[in-house]
Formats: structure tokens, sequence, C-alpha cells
């Protein structure tokens, strides 16, 4: 279902770790392989500190690999600086969690939304008011915002902004943190829609981290899901929920609290937290919570491999189970 | 006679009216869930329950009764008695509500003393079989450590353990799984219906997440701008409903092979 010509952005083996204070290290991403096609959306999902924020951070310059490259365009970019950086920049743009905290507080809405474009010199400072409207008009916010402040409007008025500032270099790529997350439901519902217009429109890529797995799925043509830095499944979106054999994916989903499930169920889950990725165990990082944990399990960590097109599982039970 | 009654309670911060005419009736061992957009006064209400508006927040009009006792006329040493005694409470992040110099233990051997007369090594074994109960691993160890030291699930635990340490007839939860991933959430969840099955404990769970508000409620509030917009027992709200604001909300709610984007 993906071209392989259409591949954009290409990480290959990408691994970050931080040292810690006592010497220990900290494995937040380890040998992540995952590719962005044109125009699709790639969901990333796993719990708190499983290192997706990490991984989309190097996509954007904002920490670098430890080991690997990051190919866009058939170029490896993650050494990169300088002026080819800064041009660079303009091709991979970035929306983040919190709206209230990601804007300058000083700034007018339509300073804040023509920054980039002044910054590259797109526009001269004089234009600014009609690229202001313009930008505005694209995500659905009334003109006269332009004058307002960041502090004077709703959650999801700003998150509406930030996409508007991201996408105002007309980039490439967007990488997206958990950008609905601290918004409601209702308001989630309405960027989201926004999101997947915008995309079609303009054949935006996009990288999207989420710790919901029902709601990535509704709008992600291939998720990810990530356990301790390392990528368990990868498959399309719409497979989800009837063809993921990961128990990891298994147990998010039977996590999922859904206003059309059966009530009268046992909510299904794992026990316990994930361990810390300081000493993430020897052999398949999940076994200490898998239910069907074998023997294979604590010694040979599982690779990544392909049981079908378009879907990869590191796992030895689910790996044996399909052959 | 209902465990908690509210009768037209109105709540207002420095004179201005933040929530209007509220009334519910609540029964023992029964579970209502309360949801609403941010700022719809969910949370409000019932720290009003517990007599712990913030700031200059008071009830205006209207009675609030506890098994049959008005709450609105009570004096400290009542309060006192009540309070984590009789109703618990669970905040959103039971961990920053707690004294962060504090050990876990310490917080909880004096929190048991204040209710009960016996000795510290006493209330120590108390408070570690509680958390024993709520399945923490190594309960001796988070007796010892700061609420800090702990991952954000297993002080959500500690804090439902500590609340639940008399039995009380009524647990007021706020956001207690907003913080939390997701299968940390289904635990925690399941953990709280088994307290209404064991115990018979009455649960009002004020939450944004419809989901969870669905699955563990009996009864739900729909909640919007400080008024009622609805309320009913489950299936009216969830399938029956004709109030265009529930029924936007449930079709915000994103459902595993329900409506896709692309």
């Amino acid at each position: 279902m993906f071209n392989e010509e259409e591949v954009i952005l290409e990480t290959k083996h990408v691994t970050k770790r931080f040292l810690e204070e006592d010497g220990r290290e900290l494995v937040a991403c380890n040998d992540v392989n995952l590719k962005f096609y044109k125009g699709k959306t790639l969901g990333l999902v796993g719990e708190s500190g499983c290192g997706k924020t990490s991984f989309m951070k190097m996509l954007v310059w904002m920490t670098r690999p430890t080991e690997g490259e990051i190919i866009f365009k058939g170029k490896d970019i993650s050494k990169i600086k300088g002026k080819e950086l800064h041009d660079m920049r303009q091709h991979i743009q970035m929306v983040f969690q919190d709206p209230a905290t990601s804007f300058n507080p000083k700034m007018k809405i339509k300073d804040i939304v023509c920054e980039p474009l002044l910054n590259y010199g797109k526009i001269k400072k004089s234009d600014v008011e009609k690229e202001a409207k313009r930008l505005l008009e694209m995500v659905e916010l009334p003109e006269d915002f332009a004058d307002r402040f960041p502090h004077s409007m709703s959650g999801g008025q700003r998150q509406r902004v930030a996409i508007a500032r991201a996408l105002a270099l007309e980039p490439e790529i967007i990488i997206m943190d958990e950008a609905t997350s601290a918004l409601d439901v209702s308001v989630q519902k309405t960027i989201i829609e926004l999101i997947t217009k915008l995309q079609r429109e303009k054949g935006i890529t996009i990288g999207f981290i989420c710790h919901d797995l029902g709601f990535i799925q509704s709008f992600s043509h291939q998720v990810a899901v990530m356990y301790l830095g390392n990528i368990v499944e990868v498959l399309p979106g719409e497979d989800i929920a009837t063809k993921s054999v990961h128990p990891y994916s298994k147990a998010l989903l039977g996590s999922i609290f859904d206003t059309n499930m059966d009530f009268s169920k046992k909510i299904e889950s794992i026990e316990g937290d994930p361990p810390s990725p300081l000493d993430v165990p020897e052999g398949c990082p999940f076994r200490d919570r898998c239910p069907d944990c074998g023997d294979d399990c604590g010694c040979v960590k599982p690779e990544l491999k392909e049981i079908e097109p378009g879907h990869l599982v590191a796992c030895h039970c689910a790996c044996n189970n399909e052959h | 006679m209902a465990l908690l009654e509210m009768k037209n309670v109105d709540i207002s911060y420095e004179g201005q009216v933040i929530v209007k005419d509220f009334s519910l009736t609540i029964e023992e061992g029964e579970i209502c869930s309360i949801v609403g957009e941010s700022g719809s006064g969910k949370t409000t209400v019932i720290r009003s329950i517990m007599g712990l508006l913030s700031g200059q927040g008071q009830v205006t009009a209207g009675d609030i009764f506890y098994d049959g006792q008005n709450l609105l006329r009570f004096d400290r040493a009542h309060w006192k008695a009540l309070r984590g005694h009789d109703i618990s409470m669970i905040f959103q992040d039971s961990g920053a509500m707690m004294n962060q110099t504090k050990r876990v233990g310490k917080a909880f051997v004096e929190y048991i003393r204040t209710h009960e007369n016996i000795s510290k090594q006493e209330a120590w074994d108390k408070g570690k079989e509680m958390l024993e109960r709520m399945r923490l691993p190594d309960p001796e160890r988070v007796m010892r450590s700061y609420p800090f030291q702990l991952s954000g699930g297993m002080r959500q635990r500690v804090g439902i353990a500590m609340g639940m340490t008399y039995k009380p007839k009524l647990l007021l939860a706020d956001e207690p799984t907003s913080a939390l991933d997701v299968t940390t959430q289904a635990q925690i969840v399941r953990q709280m219906m088994e307290l209404r099955d064991e115990y018979g404990t009455s649960i009002i769970i004020v939450t944004h997440n419809l989901g969870v508000a669905a699955y563990m409620g009996d009864k739900i509030v729909v909640m919007k701008d400080g008024i009622v917009e609805e309320m009913g027992d489950r299936d009216a709200i969830l399938h029956k409903s004709e109030n265009p604001y529930t029924r936007m909300l449930l079709d915000a709610v994103p459902s595993i092979g329900g409506e896709r984007f692309v």
C-alpha cells in the first residue's frame, strides 16, 4: 500500500543514549528504523518515557542521534550544521503539546505566525498583516485574531495558531508532539479534521506522537508502537484493531475505554509499570510484563520482522505463530 | 435515605456564581460520573462536598446532606472526624497533594493516628497492609520513599490506598486517571470498581474521559458552563440522549473501528 519511491524521510538504526550522572547509560531510542511516506501520517504510540518524544526531537534537530542516520530525500541530515541546517529547517516543522507555553506571550498572533516567514526573508515587514490573515484563514480562525495575544485565546484556538505557524513555510514534514492531548475531546476532533484537511490539500507528511491508540488510529496511515525505546510493531492504521499481534499492542488496545464497549466485561490490561529505561531487561524488553513470555524471550532480543507487507513485529511468539 | 443529597446548590467565587442550581442524589454503592469540558465546574462541585473550595469559593444557596446531616453547618471538629474517614478524596495527582518532604510512610502513619488511637508501629503495619491491597509491589520500600521517588501510577495507588483505609462510604475522585498512561489507567479504574464491589463504596468520579465515565458510572451527569446539561442513568445518556451537547461530546470520542479521517 505504500510506494517505496514516496519515502521522504527515513531513519536508519537511529539510537539515542543519554549519560546519567552516575555513569549509567539511558537508552531512549534503540535502533529505530522507520519510514515516512509523502502525504501520509505516521503515528507513534507508547507510554510515557518510552522514547517517542526523544525520537521526534531528533528529526527536528532539537537533539542529535548518538548513532544512526536520518535520510531526508536521499541525504543524511542528522549531522548538518550552520547555513545548511538553517536552510533545511524550513522543510521540517513542529507543533508542540502545550499551546499555552509554545508562544512568546508578549507577541501578537500576527507576529507569531509570520515570524518564520520573516526569518527566511520570504515576506517583507509590510506584508505581515496580509500574510497573517491568509494563514489564519487557512486554519479557520477569524481575521481579527491577528491583533490578539495568545493568552486571550482558548486552547483549541491557540493550537490552530501553532499549526498556522508550522505551516507558514510550507514544510514537507510536520512533527506533532501530542498536539491534541491538552484539549477537550470535542476540540480535539475539530483540530484533527483541520489537520487531515490541510494534509490532503498540501500533501504534507505528518509524524504524530500520541499515547491514545484509539485516537491515533482514526487518522494515521501507519502506526508504530514503541516500548522502552524499541519499536515493537509497525502496521497500517486501519488494521490496528484487527491485525495487531504484539502482546504490548494488544494490551494497549485492551486498555481503551470506549463509550460503545461492553460494560459488563472486565477491562483487560497488563499489570505493573514499565521498567526504568536505565535497566532494560535483557532479551525482549517487554518480557517482564508479557503474558506469553517464553524461553527464548529471556536471552534473545526479537528483531523487527515483516510478517506481511507493511506489517512488522518484534516478538518471538507472535512471529512463530504466524509461520 | 440517600447517602448524599445535593439540593439546588449554587457555588460562587468572589460573588460570581460559577455553578448554578446543582442537584444530585447518590445512593449507597452507586457510582456517578460527572463529565464536561474544562471550565464546566465539575471539580468545583465535588470540592464543595468536601468543604474544600479553593480561595473565596463558597456555597451560596442550597443544601448538601450527607447521611441526613447538613454538611454546610459543620464545624471543624465534625469535619475532622468525617474527612478521610467517611468521605475520602483522590486527586488528579495524589503525589503532588502529599508533603514532598515527608516519606509516604510517615504521612500515612500521621493520617491513621488522627483517626485512630493506636501506636506508630500498628499504624505503620496498617498502612503497609493497605498498600499491599492496592497491589503495590514492595510496600515496605514504598512506605520508605518520598512521593517524588514514585511513578505517577504508584503515587495514585498510594493516594487510593490512603483514601480507602477507613472504607469510606463515599469516595470523591477528581480526574484520578487523567495524568496516567492508558495501561495504568485501566488498572486504577479496575481497582476503584473493586472497592465498590467489596465495600459498597459510593463513588463520584469527575473526568473528561467519556470512556472511563461510561465504564464506571451507573449514572452520568453532563455539565456545561456550570449548569447541568443532562443527567440520567448510563444507558439513557449514552444511547437515548436527545440533548445536542451530550450528543456532540459523545460523537467526538475517538473509537476503535469508528470514524476515520483518512
